[in-house]
């Protein structure tokens, strides 16, 4: 029977592998994630999971062991959080590229400098030309929920592909919250056993990851390419049998909130949707026709589904949580995305960027409430004012220049 | 712990199973090809090889094929020992829950001597010191041989290497001693390693031996063996065997065994009646024939306190 419990983004994922009898799983401390490796070791200890874990000297470590157990044929995770996700950096691609669907968590935290324990997507979106599939949850319960369906997604004979389940350092993997824990009969039912149809097995000998002539690589990174595209149907089916199984529904791709008769959205991924869906009600009381989409998956990219939805609006104001130094337009990676994403569409809305909540810092309601002023300002102009503002630095709003002073005095270069 | 059933003559191995097959092109008397059929061979079918990228990739896996019979799985350089470590506790943990009805199954690392004691040192101590039951046998032809002939920590003293030529400034070429994996491994710092060894190509048998008795081990086993590499040491293809043993003979090279952890105690496997002077070796190779007799010296000097180091009772040579 499911359970109602009361825990953070981080013990529901242990909920979800405990549920999913992963076989092994690696570890090496860092903040955020390490909380759900302490929850794994208890659970291990007093016997409620069946699992060998694995202390990696290092996060390098943690990725090549759940890759030679993924191999083998178990089912294995492991996660890490800023700098540690970077240090495994190697790891990446031969994983995806040698189809091992392991899973990994990533509690979001800012590279260094500075030593910063808060949330920024940055670490996570490092890996984004490496051919994992994975999105935010923006809660413990669609922490819980993503973990299984990113196992049944990546395990697909037809896909085999590994998965991150990302989500905010602290907002996320710290917050205690409601959450319901399914059965194991539903998740049996929804979830098969990780069964490889080719592993390292002496009876049926097979050869992982030979060099190559560099005319055979080619065909095997197009079909990595369109193994994505078929992880795009994959997600919808996913979604559909996960709310007959377990009764919860989700968006497969993109979740609108308020949008019914919005002329302008805010476009984010993650925590912060909590805080902007209250901020959207306020901004309503207001007059602002305002309303959120939030981005459930970031590779693969849903650009069909945003194609779609965004042309309904006359402004998108996309949230960057997180960096991307000297990128087009000003932005971060998630509004660059979504500006190409939108490229070639016609009827497209003025697609303008903010970055915020940088830190780790909670993107607050009088934020929210400048950007949306921002963006109807966008919209009267029906131009871009500034195509990449960082909220609190260079905001055009009116009233922004007693703030944006204070925080240019405190930049070391000014 | 199994007991390992040991090989007594050459004549026995005839009847064991070739896992190593033909189809590689490596070099004509390469030494790690060598190490690679005895090791396989000494292993049995019931053997799953992870190999770390060096030579012994590149050259035996061209064209998405590989020259085994029981499966192989490349690692990075810099990860062998982590990702053999995740194979055998996925073995372990699959068996105990019934998950899959295999025997567990001899698990080994082949890591040149970059992949183990230069680059991929923390994976591999790493994996020792959590004491997982796979065996890592360090190829050592004594240089970054994939790339083309590149100095590693393994590289003796006065070797030329595309890194370390010989020039003026330069005269030795190499300037560094070598560092000594057997001594960082299974002189007492990592406990779990129960059995470790010295090995040769041109002590066949001993080899596969030594690789017998480290896979009946219930933990992390260790092999350091010498491949002789006619590219790499610029000798010609049809004196590997000879230059192996020479090695030996001259103490460039020691042969001998760490069991149940016993470092004060080693076992020496060959002790010549008395160790012949390391230039009879060094005038076999071209990447030595720059050296002069201070450096000769020098070499012989390095030879024999390590000798004394390790504890080997042999008349030595003098070091001028």
């Amino acid at each position: 029977m499911a359970i109602k419990k009361r825990g953070t983004g981080l013990t529901a994922v242990a909920d979800a592998w405990q549920l999913a009898d992963i076989d092994v799983s690696a570890s090496f401390p860092i903040r955020p994630y390490t909380a759900i490796m302490a929850e794994l070791a208890k659970r291990i200890a007093n016997g409620t999971m069946k699992c060998e874990m694995v202390h990696g000297e290092g996060e390098h470590a943690q990725f090549s062991i759940a890759h030679g157990a993924s191999m083998a044929g178990a089912r294995a995770t492991t996660g890490s959080s800023g700098v540690g996700v970077t240090y495994a950096f190697e790891t990446y691609s031969p994983i995806a590229g040698g189809r091992c669907p392991i899973q990994a968590i990533v509690g979001d935290r800012t590279l260094d400098p500075p030593g910063d324990f808060g949330s920024e997507h940055t670490d996570c979106l490092t890996l984004r030309d490496n051919g994992w599939i994975y999105g935010w949850a923006q809660d413990a319960q669609e922490s819980l929920d993503n973990s299984l369906m990113y196992f049944r997604i990546g395990e697909d004979p037809e896909v085999m592909l590994p998965q991150i389940v990302a989500m905010d350092g602290y907002f996320v993997t710290h917050i205690a919250q409601d959450y319901e824990m399914p059965a194991q009969e539903q998740v049996d039912k929804y979830l098969p056993k990780f069964n490889p149809q080719f592993r390292l097995d002496t009876k049926n000998p097979v050869i992982m990851g030979p060099q190559i002539e560099p005319e055979m690589g080619p065909p095997l990174e197009w079909d990595r390419h369109v193994v994505m595209t078929k992880v795009k149907e994959k997600i919808v089916q996913a979604t559909e049998e996960f709310a007959q199984v377990f009764g919860r529904t989700y968006a497969p791709f993109v979740e609108e909130y308020m949008t019914d008769d919005a002329d302008m959205v805010f476009v984010l991924q993650g925590a912060h949707a909590v805080t902007c869906r209250s901020a959207i009600k306020y901004l309503r009381e207001a007059g602002y026709k305002v309303g959120m989409c939030r981005i459930r998956w970031f590779r693969p990219f849903p650009d069909d589904a945003l194609q779609e939805i965004l042309t309904k609006f006359k402004v998108a104001g996309v949230i960057d949580t997180g960096t991307s130094y000297g990128a087009p337009c000003a932005g971060g990676v998630l509004s660059t995305e979504v500006k190409a994403a939108m490229s070639e569409i016609l009827n497209k809305p003025i697609i303008q960027s903010f970055t915020s909540g940088l830190g780790g810092e909670t993107i607050t309601h009088d934020e929210f409430f400048a950007m949306a002023e921002m963006m109807q300002e966008t919209l009267k102009a029906g131009k871009l004012i500034q195509s990449g503002t960082w909220v609190n630095f260079n905001d055009y709003h009116e009233g922004a220049s007693q703030i944006n002073a204070a925080k240019n005095e405190a930049a070391p270069s000014k | 712990m199994a007991v390992a059933e040991l090989i007594k003559s050459i004549a026995q191995t005839t009847d064991l199973v070739e896992t190593y097959v033909p189809g590689h092109r490596t070099c004509a008397g390469c030494g790690p090809a060598l190490a690679y059929r005895l090791v396989a061979k000494a292993a049995g079918k019931n053997t799953i090889f992870i190999g770390p990228t060096g030579c012994m990739y590149v050259a035996n896996t061209s064209y998405a094929c590989g020259p085994w019979a029981v499966p192989w799985t490349h690692a990075q350089i810099t990860n062998g020992g982590a990702v053999a470590s995740g194979i055998a506790e996925a073995y372990r943990m699959m068996i105990k829950k019934g998950k899959v009805e295999d025997d567990y199954p001899n698990i080994i690392v082949m890591a040149g001597d970059g992949g183990c004691s230069d680059i991929g040192l923390q994976a591999m101590s790493a994996m020792f010191y959590r004491g997982h039951k796979v065996l890592c046998v360090m190829y050592d032809n004594e240089s970054y041989a994939n790339t083309g002939i590149q100095v590693s920590p393994s590289t003796p003293y006065g070797a030329t290497t595309m890194f370390t030529p010989a020039g003026p400034e330069i005269p030795e070429a190499k300037k560094h001693h070598l560092k000594d994996p057997m001594a960082i491994f299974c002189s007492g710092g990592h406990p779990y390693i129960k059995y470790a060894a010295t090995a040769s190509i041109g002590y066949p048998i001993d080899l596969m031996n030594k690789v017998r008795k480290g896979l009946a081990q219930d933990g992390p086993a260790f092999i350091h063996l010498q491949c002789t590499c006619p590219k790499g040491w610029s000798f010609p293809s049809d004196q590997t065997i000879e230059i192996a043993k020479l090695a030996v003979e001259t103490g460039m090279w020691n042969l001998y065994e760490v069991v149940d952890g016993d470092w004060a105690n080693k076992i020496f496997n060959v002790v010549p009646k008395k160790l012949k002077p390391v230039d009879e070796y060094l005038q076999t190779q071209k990447r030595f024939c720059h050296l002069q007799p201070e450096h000769v010296a020098e070499i012989q000097n390095f030879v024999n306190n390590r000798a004394k180091a390790l504890g080997m009772e042999v008349p030595l040579p003098p070091a001028k």
